[in-house]
């Protein structure tokens, strides 16, 4: 009973079942009896073998092949994800491809801005750049940007467009890096928990009891919506133990959690856990347009919103010929053509001037009236010491 | 049963091992060794200078030393300046109060993870290991599910089952007009780690429960033992290997824990982890950063070793091979058992209610339509009500556009077929190892193994020499198994930027162009290690005697392994083969690292949803996410007891339950 009888059909059988890794129960047919010793190693090789074609055919649509196919060039753009899956990514692409016959436009965008920017200096210091063109690096990284020379000197004469970008967005003297977009970090509350009166409206309303554990924060060391809440702080009350360490002081009752990300705190804030939360002054314009809902709103504190400027330059390293093609990508980026896209997709304010808003954009996405901005060098030579003082400070231990 | 196979196998010339160790060693030192000098080279050379921004590609300065030893001379300086510039951070972070609390915090709250892992796993180990029901394999199939979950599902559903407003509260509040506050403490954390880590437990504990040969239960018995004390003195030391190996699991994922703890605990109670990823992506500190994951790494892993070291410690061997026979899950008749009988039963359920609740809050939850949405759906509560198949109608749309991202659907195939290369990589690399770890390699040779030495005595005392030999070497192998080990206790963000930096330079930067074995290989460098923690224990219950009878009836090792050894260690191969699956299919950081344009995978795809604002979406993801791994698990499960046992074996161990 127990020979091993070869079955003429019984490695045919297994292999053809194994080869279905989407499909296990396929293979049930796989019995000892026509599966002998060694024949299930060779399964496992040929289980392998096709494996490798199956990746290698998921390979296909990666950088490297693709150039393969046609006598097009290549540009190749690191974003992050939601400027992709979300925002103008794909409008942008059509449109550049047409006014550029035989340009291929490739948006690489797996992670969040931060892991861009820590793949993109990865790929840099091991002299591989893959990207042409960084999309979207959050102001607080520029200073490690300039001090691992990720980007190349601009010159502006190329980029007509930047004459519409107000220079106060212009963050870098040494101009190697142009603003994408730009919004505000304020706080975000629920109206049908707080009814927009009793809404806090300062920095000293948010430490009243009433609210004790109702705002939900997120955390500087890990994200940069909570980084400019953080560098808000800052800037409003100064630095050291009588600045903002002692306001964060009055305000940790109040704070229901510090989040770690801000999908986890608006998600959080979306199921009611708390009826304030940190986030973008465009939220109420994107509720009422996607959802028709004006339920939850924008609270500015003392008049004050802390901008984010979004910024794009290109990689060092690339060479000539894609070089001129990154220079009128990055042009292409500032027009009013493509701003006039950002508020309704990015959900941020476009950087140039004469973009159209849309009005129900113009209507509720708030424009604190007092903008502050901590100056990117500052924040650079501080951070360090502010977020471990902020940490040591925070601590449940 | 003995196959003819040709004459130079026969004659013993037949070495499988050639192969069959070249390929993990090759594996290891490309994959694990060199990313890791990378890394500690980062350290003592920091980030180069990236100059040269006009100048053509092709021109990037290279290593002015010439001649391959000047190249090897200067290299071994810089791992030598490296290695002086970790010491000085390691000795900088052990002063500083700062990182000093950090890491007390971090070990403490592990501990503490673990032990609630092993109270929560050991009821469901001992209920599938002991009892037959209807379901019961499914069940046991079921059980890795929630492991690959990604943490931000899991702190989605916990806060939807147990937050503020969750439905805990909620009925609380409606039924009693009280309103706990569980979340966003420590306790929240603590249950999120065990939430992950039980399920691991089950694994390996079951793994060992059913190694167990029932005469010794039995023998106890006979002699007049009760079973409550066969349990303590038989059943539970035989059970220490498989304990030790889930709860050393336990302990280095809740020590290394990064995005469950900053979601359900919030940034009060930071680890280790989040300082690192703080100090390596967000400050550009490759120094700091790469010293306290050292410091993390050493301990975790002299925490694994004390595991490792208590597994070997109560492994025995055994000589038997009947099956641990399952009872018929019943009331008891007898008056006296039905207090236990009541406290496993409320035990079983609390726990059920434990996993259950936070799952099935996020399948409701994708079925709901978008919160914040306005209109009628919202009731005047703030309670949305009514169900929509919204967002899976978005998940299963196949023409969303690929170029730009990568569909949802596309996601679910890339996953499986990652995570299906990364399970067969894991097992050809870690079946060899973990064979030579369990002291295997020598069974079959005439000497007795290395576990039984003692006990043997009588039949070949070896002189002193031998038995010092014998002792280094099983040393030696315990501190490389150690290392072996390493993936699982380094830190994921400075794992992935090792891993960067190696993906880039010349050896494996041809992978870059097909970034999907890229991949495949880095996730099984996370994955391998389980293979081996659940496949050693399994093997070490084995008895020589087994092997060796095999081969003196004439089998070759080989076959010995393939038709004796390897069926009495299924259930641990494919605990690790089930794990190494799982790992891939959860794992993020490294995939974002190195993917393509449209490479996505099914948790990637999730938090592209979530930045995307679509909650509804992610949901739904993570349902189809448990639904598509749910399935996988009870397919392999089955495809691999099939293979194992064979149609035949599987009934004749279904005949002694």
């Amino acid at each position: 009973m127990h020979l091993c009888v070869s079955h003429p059909g019984g490695r045919k059988v297994a292999s053809s079942g194994l080869t279905a890794p989407a499909a296990p129960s396929a293979s049930s047919t796989i019995s000892r009896r026509t599966l002998p010793a060694l024949s299930c190693l060779q399964a496992v090789v040929l289980v392998s073998a096709v494996l490798l074609i199956g990746l290698a055919g998921l390979a296909r649509n990666g950088v490297g092949t693709a150039t393969a196919a046609a006598p097009t060039q290549q540009l190749v753009v690191y974003t992050y994800d939601s400027f992709v899956n979300w925002g103008p990514a794909k409008e942008i692409q059509k449109r550049f491809q047409a006014s550029h016959p035989g340009v291929e436009l490739v948006w690489v965008a797996p992670g969040d801005s931060g892991t861009m920017f820590a793949r993109l200096v990865g790929e840099l210091q091991a002299r591989r750049p893959t990207a042409d063109v960084f999309v979207g690096l959050a102001d607080s990284d520029l200073p490690a940007a300039i001090a691992q020379q990720v980007f190349q000197p601009l010159d502006y004469r190329l980029l007509p467009n930047l004459k519409d970008v107000p220079a106060r967005l212009l963050l870098d003297p040494g101009r190697r890096v142009v603003p994408l977009d730009h919004g505000f970090i304020t706080l975000v509350y629920d109206s049908q928990v707080i009814p927009p009166d009793r809404a806090p409206k300062t920095f000293a309303d948010l430490l009243q009891p009433q609210w004790r554990k109702k705002i939900i924060a997120i955390d500087p060391a890990a994200s940069s919506p909570g980084m400019a809440f953080l560098l808000w702080t800052i800037a409003r009350f100064g630095d050291g133990p009588d600045g903002y360490l002692a306001y964060w002081k009055q305000l940790a009752p109040n704070l229901l959690t510090i989040a770690g990300g801000w999908s986890e705190a608006y998600s959080m804030f979306e199921q009611g856990e708390a009826p304030m939360v940190v986030s973008y002054s465009t939220d109420m314009a994107y509720s009422y347009i996607s959802n028709h809902s004006t339920r939850y709103r924008i609270a500015t504190l003392d008049g004050q919103g802390y901008e984010q400027v979004e910024l794009m330059g290109i990689v060092t390293g690339v060479d000539s010929s894609r070089q001129r093609l990154a220079y009128e990508f990055l042009n292409f980026m500032l027009s009013t053509e493509v701003q006039a896209l950002i508020p309704t997709t990015n959900w941020m304010f476009p950087a140039n001037s004469q973009a159209p808003l849309p009005p129900d954009f113009a209507r509720y996405a708030v424009t604190p009236a007092q903008p502050v901005r901590l100056p990117a060098e500052t924040v650079a030579a501080h951070r360090e010491q502010w977020l471990r003082a902020w940490s040591a400070q925070i601590r449940a231990y | 049963m003995v196959r003819r196979l040709p004459v130079w196998a026969r004659q013993g010339r037949f070495r499988l091992g050639g192969l069959v160790w070249a390929l993990p060693t090759l594996f290891l030192l490309t994959f694990l060794v060199y990313p890791l000098i990378l890394l500690v080279l980062q350290v003592a050379v920091g980030p180069a200078p990236l100059s040269a921004p006009a100048g053509p590609p092709g021109a990037m300065p290279l290593p002015a030393t010439s001649g391959v030893f000047g190249q090897l001379a200067a290299a071994g300086q810089e791992v030598t300046t490296a290695i002086g510039h970790l010491a000085r951070g390691v000795a900088v972070i052990g002063q500083d109060p700062y990182f000093r609390s950090l890491i007390r915090f971090t070990a403490w709250q592990a501990l503490l993870s673990t032990l609630l892992s092993v109270l929560i796993g050991l009821p469901i180990a001992a209920l599938l290991s002991n009892y037959t029901f209807r379901g019961r394999a499914l069940l046991r199939s079921l059980t890795l599910v929630p492991f690959v979950l990604p943490p931000i599902s899991v702190a989605l559903g916990f806060i939807l089952m147990y937050g503020n407003n969750g439905w805990l509260n909620r009925f609380l509040a409606a039924a009693f007009g009280v309103r706990l506050s569980l979340l966003y403490s420590l306790p929240a954390i603590l249950l999120a780690h065990a939430f992950y880590n039980a399920p691991v437990l089950v694994r390996t504990v079951s793994a060992a429960w059913q190694a167990i040969d029932p005469s010794l239960e039995e023998a106890a018995r006979s002699l007049g033992a009760s079973p409550r004390r066969v349990f303590w003195t038989v059943t539970l030391p035989a059970l220490v290997p498989g304990i030790a190996t889930g709860a050393a699991l336990a302990f280095v994922f809740s020590f290394l824990s990064f995005p469950l703890v900053l979601a359900l605990g919030g940034a009060r109670f930071a680890t280790v982890e989040v300082e690192i990823y703080t100090q390596i992506r967000i400050l550009l500190n490759y120094r700091t950063g790469a010293a306290l994951a050292l410091v993390e790494t050493i301990l975790s892993l002299a925490f694994s070793y004390g595991y490792l070291w208590l597994e070997g410690r109560f492994a025995r061997p055994q000589v038997g091979v009947r099956p641990h026979p399952l009872h018929r899950l019943e009331w008891p008749r007898r008056p006296g058992a039905w207090v236990s009988r009541m406290v496993a039963a409320v035990t079983l359920a609390a726990i059920a209610v434990f996993y259950v609740g936070p799952i099935l809050a996020l399948v409701v939850q994708s079925a709901r339509p978008a919160a914040g949405g306005g209109g009628p759906a919202v009731a005047a509560s703030g309670v949305v009500s009514g169900w929509t198949l919204q967002a899976y109608r978005y998940v299963f749309t196949p023409e969303y556009d690929a170029i730009v991202g990568d569909s949802p659907l596309a996601s679910i195939r890339n996953s499986l077929v990652l995570a299906t290369a990364t399970m067969l990589v894991s097992l050809l690399v870690a079946t060899p190892l973990a064979y030579a770890f369990a002291g295997r390699l020598r069974v079959g040779r005439g000497v007795a193994g290395a576990v039984p030495a003692e006990g043997e005595a009588g039949h070949l005392r070896p002189c002193w020499g031998r038995q010092l030999a014998a002792r280094l070497s099983r040393w030696g192998t315990a501190v490389i198994e150690t290392a072996a080990m390493a993936p699982l206790a380094i830190s994921s963000v400075a794992l992935g930027f090792a891993l960067l930096q190696a993906f880039n330079r010349p050896p494996l930067a041809g992978l870059r162009g097909a970034p999907a074995l890229a991949i495949v290989a880095a996730h099984s460098v996370l994955a391998y290690p389980f293979v081996i923690r659940t496949l050693r224990p399994a093997l070490e219950a084995i008895g020589p005697e087994l092997p060796e009878s095999a081969r003196l009836l004439g089998a070759n090792r080989w076959q010995a392994f393939r038709t004796v050894e390897l069926p009495l260690a299924a259930t641990g191969l494919l605990s690790g083969a089930l794990l190494s699956f799982a790992m891939s299919l959860s794992e993020t950081s490294a995939t974002i690292l190195l993917a393509g344009p449209g490479l996505s995978t099914m948790p990637i795809t999730l938090y592209h949803l979530l930045s995307a604002r679509n909650f509804g979406g992610a949901s739904a993801m993570a349902v189809v996410l448990l639904a598509v791994t749910g399935l996988c698990f009870v397919g392999v499960e089955a495809v691999g007891q099939r293979w194992v046992y064979g149609r035949n074996g599987r009934r004749a161990r279904g005949s002694a339950e």
